[in-house]
């Protein structure tokens, strides 16, 4: 058991949940090991919780609950990295945004997605190269559409 | 900024382990081969920085706006 004081609260972790990022994240290249952390019970969202740096953690939620057939065509060099065949057990989480008091203008990243094999805990950021998953996907639907195509 | 000229099916080395190879000049076009050891990532910069601006945005989210 160890603990580790984060942003959110003291957390409580055993040596086998720890998640390796040989890589690192894009951009927090220095940090190769996290954790998932509950948000709160029974949600889907965790924080993708770093053990080196305990004020830097990404929210993070399985895709599925908000995209229907998620499913990225990854790399094979991905694959081969992660160790993960056919049948492999994986884990799949896309980065979210949420703007400060905006959470209806929640938006996945679901081209970059963070991909765990469940078997060794070995993870990895994958860049999906697919037009149909945007870094910037919106999980609702506009109250006013006129002004997203203004926006954009 | 080194600066050099290369024709294409020329390439330039980098360090011990990195190669980039011009394949094709098509127009405005160019297609590079990149060769590089397994734990050199590789990305389009563009696409590397929106990467890194959603994660930043993932680092940044309050507790208190995630949707029940």
């Amino acid at each position: 058991m160890k603990l580790t004081q984060t942003r959110f609260s003291t957390i409580e972790f055993e040596k086998e949940d720890v998640l390796t990022f040989s890589d690192g994240i894009i951009g927090f290249t220095d940090c190769h090991e996290f954790v998932l952390v509950n948000s709160k019970p029974e949600s889907p969202f965790r924080w993708l919780q770093s053990i080196e740096e305990p004020s830097l953690a990404f929210l993070v939620v399985d895709p599925s609950v908000y995209v229907e057939d998620y499913a990225p065509d990854m790399p094979t060099t991905t694959a081969d990295e992660l160790g993960l065949e056919q049948e492999t057990p994986r884990m799949v989480f896309a980065t979210v945004a949420i703007p400060p008091g905006k959470p209806e203008a929640m938006t996945l990243n679901l081209a970059a997605p963070i991909i765990i094999n469940a078997v060794t805990n070995v993870a990895a950021q994958v860049v999906i190269e697919d037009a149909a998953y945007t870094m910037k996907h919106r999980v609702f639907q506009e109250a006013n559409r006129v002004s997203q195509k203004t926006a954009a | 900024m080194l600066v050099l000229t290369r024709k294409v099916h020329q390439s330039i080395v980098i360090g011990d382990g990195i190669e980039v190879v011009v394949l094709e000049v098509r127009g405005e076009q160019v297609r590079l081969g990149i060769r590089a050891p397994k734990d050199v990532a590789v990305h389009r910069k563009e696409i590397y920085e929106q990467i890194l601006e959603e994660n930043r945005n993932a680092s940044l989210v309050r507790p208190e706006d995630i949707p029940e």
